[in-house]
């Protein structure tokens, strides 16, 4: 199965019924993740609170892993990444936060530190071990109720607590709750999008895999076609196509903070902190290959790396960092494609029937 | 907007020839339109003047980007690992000097960074009150007036000869003094010389490379272009399609597509630094503050990510620069400009290779489709 969370969605379901039909699918795995948590030491939990569409999702490292940030969108929500600038220090990380809610969703890595302080997890410091958890918030406070509503630090506690290593949900749930797509041309126009997971692993080893939260005021692009997969809508439903709107002297409608993409790379190779930093890096090139326009003023884009040492083989940072952004992309792809409708805010797979 | 449709219609992507219609207005275009209604290259941007320089000895040279007039906001990008700038620290919105005279793309690795003090000459020499370099700065006497250059490099010296022969000042004030406001040429020229793209599967596997350049302009009158010389250890990709424009090239030499090798897990033979590196310049008419203009070229590195496979690696030394001439009154908002210098980055990186003759052997993508 893990071979097949390497292939694009499109033809994912295809080639797995392929593998099936001649007995590559019989071989039980342990690990029948095809997300993040496929990477060795990675889980996953999400929280979805009950009165709005937003909430979490933490990313817990089973005990500790380098980390690294890039931080490219012009409206960015984030606590700890100033740590995981290569000059600075403390090299662990024990948790990643990906939450909606906007600056106050910032709350979620409270209850994420609580719930690994409980189990005495963190940089030792003196007499007290603190849980190195960096988080970034992405803008869903005017999707589908009060936007009083949003993740405080007790959807981080509960998220954590959640955490498996088992496949990933994804769409419409944790911090994709309530992420939308394709505001260029005003939030009526949006397409519901989520959260979305991929990895790829090689013959070596060696693994890396993504979770993304796309909530862009740009389109989601497949890469491998360029066609949109989510996106500003027309009235018949049809995708606008936010690239030739723009080309045509569109201007872009999204307010700034109303949008932002948030995500976490892992991988099981050992790596520095600097190039954990370079793998973030590259890894960012994924948001400009699915999401058109991406890194705008209006949205606070922000990826996260992991890489958890499981795995004892070498590999080229170029290639782990190529990777990255592949999986990124894939799971950016996913995260529209898997997304339901929310508070009458059509997904593409609901527009497609 | 037809001079935008005009350029889209250079090829036919079937056929692999120049579309015809794209002749004929070219013919027209060379023929009666006036000068610079066709010019869908950086220099359509009013204030911007475009110089290469080639050497003759071997494939490498360098370009310069003039800038006229006073309001140039600038900025950088700087995501490629082993990269060769000087004066980038300057650009960054918290440095004090907000303008900048010119902008050198440049061959021959470290040491192409000598050209700057030939463009630095050439803008001492040339200096007048509409090109005025801005005055001094912290610790500089009043009156002196320093020109601001900046500059990037790639790495060129395997290609076609002596590797000790690379560009240096003259090479950057001959350039100088041959930039027009004429349309830019693409192909393997200036910077470009010497460029090469796909060596993943190692050298003997690349194809030529080069420089290209592209605008947009709206109805509103707000235009956004770019120049770039393509020398990357990746792919060229076509962003409209996801096909491969030109690469790492198999035994029977059909593209081999990187980003199948690598989730594959094939074996790469290259990802040192020794032989690539993507470097450009986005400018606007648009009228941005410092930051914005940061914000540009940050967004307009995007298009080097949707051309490019893999890009930004330990093994290039990728650099945006992004310039606002103020040249236009109109107002639009960065998130526009940014995306539409992401496209433009994109459109002008394909132009590059499409437009590339081959050199020193190593074939260029409209070679191989005779």
């Amino acid at each position: 199965m893990r071979y097949c969370s390497a292939m694009k969605p499109v033809a994912l379901a295809a080639a797995c019924v392929a593998a099936a039909a001649i007995g590559l699918a019989a071989q039980s795995s342990a690990r029948a993740s095809s997300g993040i948590t496929a990477v060795d030491g990675i889980k996953v939990g999400h929280y979805t609170l009950a009165e709005r569409p937003t909430g979490c999702t933490v990313v817990v490292v089973d005990g500790d892993a380098v980390g690294g940030v890039s931080q490219r969108g012009g409206a960015p929500g984030t606590r700890e990444t100033d740590l995981l600038n290569p000059l600075n220090m403390v090299d662990k990380v024990n948790a990643i936060v990906l939450a909606g809610g906007s600056a106050f969703g910032l709350e979620a890595a409270t209850g994420t530190v609580r719930w690994l302080e409980e189990r005495n997890i963190g940089w030792q410091a003196g007499p007290s071990r603190v849980p190195i958890v960096p988080a970034a918030i992405l803008f869903d406070l005017g999707v589908g109720g009060n936007p009083k509503i949003r993740p405080t630090a007790d959807c981080g506690y509960k998220a954590a607590d959640a955490a498996t290593t088992g496949a990933v949900p994804e769409g419409s749930v944790g911090a994709g709750a309530g992420a939308t797509v394709g505001k260029f041309a005003g939030a009526g126009r949006s397409t519901k999008s989520g959260i979305g997971t991929a990895s790829i692993a090689l013959p070596s080893g060696l693994v890396v895999g993504a979770v993304v939260a796309v909530n862009a005021v740009g389109d989601i692009i497949d890469p491998a076609t360029g066609k949109v997969v989510a996106g500003v809508r027309n009235p018949d439903g049809t995708f606008a196509d936010a690239r030739k709107l723009l080309r045509a002297g569109g201007s872009a409608q999204s307010r700034a903070g109303e949008n932002t993409t948030i995500g976490v790379v892992a991988t099981n190779a050992r790596l520095s902190k600097a190039l954990a930093a370079r793998m973030a890096l590259m890894a960012d090139d994924g948001y400009a290959r699915a999401i058109a326009p991406s890194h705008t003023n209006a949205d606070g884009d922000t990826i996260f790396s992991l890489a958890t040492g499981r795995w004892s083989g070498n590999a080229d940072i170029t290639v782990i960092g190529a990777l990255a952004a592949e999986a990124v992309a894939d799971a950016i792809v996913r995260a529209a494609t898997q997304a339901t409708s929310v508070a009458g805010i059509p997904a593409a797979r609901d527009l497609r029937k | 907007m037809a001079i935008r449709n005009l350029e889209l219609g250079i090829w036919n992507r079937r056929f692999h020839i120049p579309n015809p219609a794209f002749l004929i207005a070219l013919a027209l275009s060379a023929s009666c339109a006036p000068a610079g209604a066709a010019n869908s290259t950086l220099t359509a941007i009013d204030g911007i003047r475009v110089g290469h320089d080639t050497l003759a000895e071997r494939p490498t040279g360098c370009t310069v980007v003039l800038f006229d007039g006073a309001a140039l906001a600038a900025g950088v990008s700087q995501r490629g690992s082993a990269p060769g700038t000087r004066d980038a620290d300057q650009l960054q919105p918290t440095s004090a000097v907000d303008r900048v005279n010119a902008i050198v793309l440049s061959g021959g690795s470290a040491f192409g960074l000598d050209t700057a003090n030939g463009v630095m000459r050439w803008v001492d020499e040339h200096a007048t009150d509409s090109r005025r370099p801005p005055s001094g700065g912290p610790g500089v006497p009043r009156g002196v007036d320093v020109p601001i250059v900046a500059s990037a490099v790639l790495i060129d010296l395997w290609v076609g000869g002596k590797p000790s022969i690379r560009p240096d000042a003259d090479c950057g004030y001959r350039a100088a003094g041959a930039a027009t406001t004429a349309p830019v040429q693409e192909g393997s020229v200036g910077a470009g010389a010497g460029a090469t793209v796909g060596k993943i599967l190692g050298r003997e596997r690349a194809m030529k490379g080069g420089l290209g350049s592209a605008a947009i302009t709206l109805p509103n009158g707000l235009r956004v272009a770019a120049i770039v010389a393509v020398n990357p250890l990746g792919d060229v990709i076509d962003p409209s399609n996801g096909t491969v424009v030109a690469g790492a090239r198999n035994d029977n030499g059909s593209l081999a597509d990187v980003r199948k090798l690598l989730r594959s897990g094939a074996a790469l033979q290259r990802t040192s630094a020794d032989d690539n590196t993507t470097i450009a310049v986005v400018a606007t008419n648009a009228r941005l503050t410092k930051a914005d203009a940061s914000r540009v070229a940050t967004m307009a590195d995007d298009g080097i990510a949707r051309t490019i496979a893999p890009a930004h690696t330990t093994a290039d030394g990728d650099t945006v620069f992004a310039v606002a001439t103020g040249g236009w009154s109109g107002t639009t908002d960065v998130t526009t400009v940014g995306a539409l210098a992401a496209d433009v980055l994109a459109d002008a990186i394909v132009r590059a290779v499409r437009s590339a003759t081959s050199v020193a052997g190593i074939p260029a993508v409209r070679d191989l489709k005779r």
